[in-house]
């Protein structure tokens, strides 16, 4: 009996280990393996155990640096805006809008990232907002092609990604551990600190931690709202593997955003573990 | 609600004195859209006093407690406290503190830091060491000197429950608000917590507002009760001029078990009133003040009757009514019987054990007299 | 001017859209970067199965699969392809000879004919990724037909590896309403960037023209990959990044809205714009620049090679060629299709620039394409 539970258990989770293994772990190690390789002559990849590929990784370095710099910024911006819209739609909208609300929060999403980024082309370029500004006095102002244009493009495409979980976070919150504040003489914005702001922290984490990674692995924004001239290390990459071809170094540098993405991910997980050491309504997610 | 009970309101808000009044409820009144949750409650409170709304779920005693801690405001009328209208000032600046139905704890703090919630919102700041020391006093007034470290997950519900209440009442409330604090509790649990609460009480000198729909916690614990039903106040008084003298159907049904019959009065002099019920007979019952109906519902309580075999005699100041046992139920210190009075209808009498053994049981299906002594039924009004 | 500040109508919106949709947003680079080189469009319409079918005189399958530009084409002419063999053309669009360059070399491409240019070839042959064209089975290529200039890049070793297709150049497009008339030199163009024209410039996300026209102004050749011209090149570019509008190759849109009055520019959309915005204007730099020649070639490891030859000889049947020109606007060196054109498109002085202003232009050379120093510049550049 229990020999057919063991044997079923593993039957049910081969398809599983399987794509996991084909679809993540396979690549990766190829990616590993063309680091440590060389560049030939006409591009691509030659066998070679050299590291000199990571050797030449600082001639990426703005890359990286634009990348660290902008993901969290981004990552603070999504929050900033999506926290008080998360909190509205929680706590502040009725039943019967709820669901309408969240779902105009979906929507874009629906669309591709692509075409909702071309839209902001057109918002931000010079007959979009500009325009608008300019017929009320503010002439000249250019925002398309700025690091502005393309923090308003990350903001917009990944809000709902942020929004989301602190919506979660929120919609769990108890209402009355906020009149027990406010009884205890927790006057609202200090209740808000100290009870509503921890208890979403778990949904403010998970939120941080999506955008931030998916921020580091960004190119198309930086591409289309920045007009090339905002380089993240995506965009290195591309560049990398479909402009120079140079797979060995791309791979370098994947390796090492890959490597950064893990130390991230491992900060959060300790961050989280102490908080949820302190919790029992604080899961890793 | 002058016109409709014209004596109970005012007795009730006015048998308090002036200096004795800790809060008071002036008309409040409140409404939720279309729905009347609170409709022109008048009251007043005993600084010192136990007192609870007790009433069955949407009868507006929960609406009521809301008012008092500051949650919601009344829509008409107001609510004061020592004395001020209060009715525009947020629940973080009223000196009254509640402990909560499910108890509220702050899940991401730890005992000591959710009993001390309400000191660290003081302004100015206190020194944490008096902080401290203060919830020591607080945790060891509950029993639970040792737990301020702890986990709220960590605690059993009662340990809970005591949390909630040190929290509340470590700002020296002025009235301490309780809202259905036994609900979650098991019933050997909820005997011990209300004895406990009973002796805080008593040691802190602090009025409690206690809100339930369990009568026998409203019974065993309160020193007044204020029934409520239907938004409106039934009647307030002490446990016992609830039980002895209930004011209307819905109290003497609420509180007790009580057998309403149906009957014409005829007479009423010095508080007494000459009640023909509806197999003929005459019976004086206590009348209800000011009432001038012909016609009128008598509640008289089941330990109050007696029953008696065909051969017996009755006593002076009695009337006997025919009856058939229809149900009888053993309950060791007594027996319930149910019958069927001729000309009345369904009556229940409990007959105490003593009783029983002097004259034995009746079975079902015997026919049996019905002994009602005068004086020991009531007039009730018509409504609440 | 007044027009500038206008926003963007919603038709206005709905045509940019659609050109994104059709794929006609980029020329090259833009479709690279943005990893949509895998976009592919079913051309034909029909299933095999709903073809009419007849008895061929060869059967080629029923699918042929071709890798070329956005906008390339023709695609009535794949209708008729189909009708005619029963072979079902699938066109994948590609951003760059990069990318292009990029998944053959990974192997497995799928492609049966694609559309290399010039300087991309001899690395196709190094790299053992092409053959020499049996071109008994392309009769319609007549070599004596072609313009050499824009033949010989496919003729390696006295071997054809692939024949051409269509030519142009790499110019400035300029807004003569902005830029107060003309602007045909490197030197205009890189100052102006710097000075009246400040946020207004966009080169190409491309290092073989930016770079490329980056050493023009200098005056070394516009193939250099001297370390010491690369390096002033590299100046250059940096020094002017803080004042371009972008760096992309997807310049349309910017410059028919106004917010970009110069960038380099390809003959076609030179053409493009120009049709549909006169002032708007195309103009080669007199100091040098790019001229190239597309080519058609099949990949050593084309699944339906029959199909591919057969493809070939279709488009490059005059009638055809001339049909296909007609739709992209793209010069042609084939004199049998040029006798089939009309006067007007022949004598446009943005497809066809008097035969002077070719002359201090260069073919890409097949360095430019493998150079890792030229990658590095590029790099450099865009992320100072």
């Amino acid at each position: 009996m229990a020999m057919t539970q063991t044997r079923g258990r593993a039957l049910l989770l081969t398809p599983a280990a399987l794509w996991y293994a084909a679809l993540l772990l396979l690549p990766l190690a190829v990616v590993l393996i063309f680091s440590f390789g060389e560049r030939t002559p006409i591009g691509g990849y030659a066998p070679g155990f050299t590291l000199a590929q990571y050797a030449n990784l600082p001639a990426r370095m703005a890359a990286f640096r634009n990348t660290l710099t902008l993901a969290p910024v981004g990552t603070l911006a999504a929050l900033l805006i999506a926290y008080p819209l998360a909190y509205f739609l929680a706590v502040r909208v009725s039943v019967r809008w709820k669901t309408l609300l969240l779902v105009l929060v979906i929507v874009p999403f629906w669309t591709s990232i692509l075409i909702r980024s071309y839209a902001w082309i057109f918002l931000l370029g010079g007959k979009g907002l500009p325009a608008l500004l300019a017929s009320i006095g503010f002439e000249d102002i250019r925002l398309l092609n700025s690091p502005f244009a393309v923090l308003v493009g990350i903001v917009y495409g990944y809000l709902p990604l942020m929004v989301f979980p602190i919506y979660v976070a929120l919609e769990k919150l108890d209402l009355r551990l906020l009149e027990a504040a406010a009884d205890l003489g927790a006057p609202p914005w200090r209740s808000f600190v100290q009870i509503t702001l921890p208890l979403s922290m778990p949904g403010v984490l998970t939120g941080s931690m999506l955008v931030f990674i998916l921020l580091m692995g960004e190119f198309l924004i930086p591409a289309i709202l920045g007009g090339g001239k905002v380089f993240f290390v995506g965009n290195a990459l591309v560049d990398l593997f479909l402009q120079s071809r140079n797979w060995p170094f791309g791979s370098a540098v994947a390796v090492a955003l890959v490597v950064i993405m893990l130390i991230t991910v491992a900060i959060y997980t300790r961050v989280v573990k102490r908080y949820a050491a302190g919790r029992d309504d604080v899961a890793m997610m | 609600m002058m016109i409709q009970n014209p004596s109970m309101a005012d007795a009730a808000s006015t048998d308090v004195a002036p200096t004795e009044v800790v809060a008071e409820f002036a008309g409040a009144t409140k409404r939720f859209g279309a729905v009347l949750a609170a409709d022109r409650i008048n009251l007043r409170i005993r600084r010192g006093e136990f007192l609870s709304f007790l009433g069955p779920s949407g009868c507006g005693k929960t609406t009521a407690l809301r008012m008092l801690a500051g949650f919601e405001a009344p829509t008409e009328g107001a609510v004061l406290i020592d004395g001020k209208d209060v009715s525009a000032v947020p629940a973080h600046k009223r000196p009254v503190n509640m402990v909560f139905q499910h108890y509220a704890l702050f899940p991401h703090m730890t005992v000591a830091q959710n009993v001390g919630y309400g000191l660290r919102q003081r302004r100015p700041r206190l020194p944490g060491a008096e902080i401290a020391q203060k919830v020591d006093a607080a945790l060891a007034k509950v029993r639970l000197a040792d737990f301020g470290a702890r986990r709220i997950w960590e605690l059993s519900g009662g340990q809970q429950q005591r949390v909630a209440l040190a929290r509340a009442i470590i700002n020296e409330p002025q009235i301490l608000l309780l809202d259905e604090p036994m609900a979650a509790l098991d019933a050997k649990l909820r005997g011990e917590m209300q004895r406990e609460l009973l002796e805080l009480q008593r040691s802190l000198n602090v009025t409690f507002v206690l809100v339930t729909h369990d009568q026998e916690e409203a019974l065993s614990m309160s020193d007044r009760i204020c029934i409520m039903g239907k938004g409106r106040i039934a009647q307030v008084g002490s446990p016992q001029e609830l039980y002895d003298r209930p004011r209307n159907r819905y109290v003497a049904d609420f509180v007790g078990r009580a057998n309403i019959v149906a009957a014409k009065i005829i007479a009423r002099q010095g508080g007494i009133a000459q009640a023909v019920l509806g197999n003929g007979a005459t019976i004086g019952v206590n009348d209800l003040p000011g009432d001038t109906r012909g016609k009128a519902e008598i509640a008289i309580r089941p330990e109050a009757l007696t029953l008696a075999r065909g051969k017996d005699a009755v006593p002076e100041d009695t009337v006997a009514l025919p009856a058939r046992v229809t149900h009888r139920t053993f309950l060791g210190d007594r027996t319930e019987y149910l019958l069927m009075a001729e000309g009345i209808g369904p009556l229940q009498v409990n007959s105490p054990r003593q009783a029983a053994s002097a004259i034995g049981e009746h079975d079902v299906g015997a026919h049996v007299r019905v002994l009602w002594r005068a004086g020991t039924g009531l007039v009730l009004a018509a409504d609440i | 001017m007044k027009n500038d500040t206008t926003p963007i109508s919603r038709t206005a919106f709905m045509e940019e859209l659609r050109r994104y949709q059709k794929g006609s947003v980029t020329r090259r680079h833009f479709l690279g970067v943005t990893g949509l080189g895998t976009a592919m469009a079913v051309m034909g319409g029909a299933l095999p199965g709903l073809l009419p079918t007849r008895a061929r005189a060869q059967d080629i399958g029923d699918r042929v699969v071709l890798a070329t530009w956005p906008n390339y084409h023709d695609p009535a002419n794949f209708d008729a392809f189909a009708q005619q063999t029963g072979a079902l053309t699938q066109v994948n669009v590609f951003g760059s000879n990069e990318e292009m360059l990029a998944k053959i070399q990974a192997g497995g491409s799928g492609w049966d004919v694609f559309v290399p240019t010039n300087y991309a070839i001899p690395t196709y042959v190094m790299a053992d990724l092409i053959e020499p064209l049996d071109l008994s089975k392309i009769p319609n290529y007549d070599a004596a037909a072609f313009d050499q200039r824009f033949a010989t890049a496919g003729t390696i070793d006295g071997k054809v590896y692939a024949v051409p297709k269509n030519w142009g150049t790499t110019g400035i497009a300029f807004n003569s309403t902005k830029t107060g008339g003309i602007v045909d030199s490197w030197k205009t163009f890189f100052d102006g960037a710097r000075d009246k024209f400040d946020g207004r410039v966009m080169v190409h996300d491309y290092q073989l023209t930016t770079i490329g026209n980056a050493l023009v102004y200098h005056g070394f050749s516009f193939n250099s990959v001297d370390p010491a011209e690369l390096a002033e090149a590299e100046k250059l570019l940096i020094d002017v990044k803080p004042h371009l509008y972008a760096i992309s190759s997807d310049y349309q849109p910017a410059m028919r809205n106004g917010d970009a009055w110069l960038t380099m520019c390809w003959t076609g959309d030179g053409k493009q714009m120009n049709v549909d915005m006169p002032e708007i204007g195309f103009a080669l730099g007199k100091e040098g620049g790019e001229i190239w020649s597309d080519y058609y070639a099949i990949p050593k490891d084309a699944p339906h090679k029959d199909a591919a030859y057969a493809l070939i000889n279709y488009l490059l049947d005059p009638n055809v060629n001339a049909t296909e020109a007609l739709a992209h606007g793209y010069p042609v060196a084939d004199s049998r299709t040029n006798a089939l054109l009309p006067e007007a498109l022949l004598n446009d002085p943005i497809l066809y620039p008097a035969a002077g202003a070719l002359d201090p232009l260069e073919f890409g050379a097949a360095v430019t394409l493998t150079d890792p120093n030229r990658a590095e510049v590029m790099a450099r550049f865009k992320s100072a």
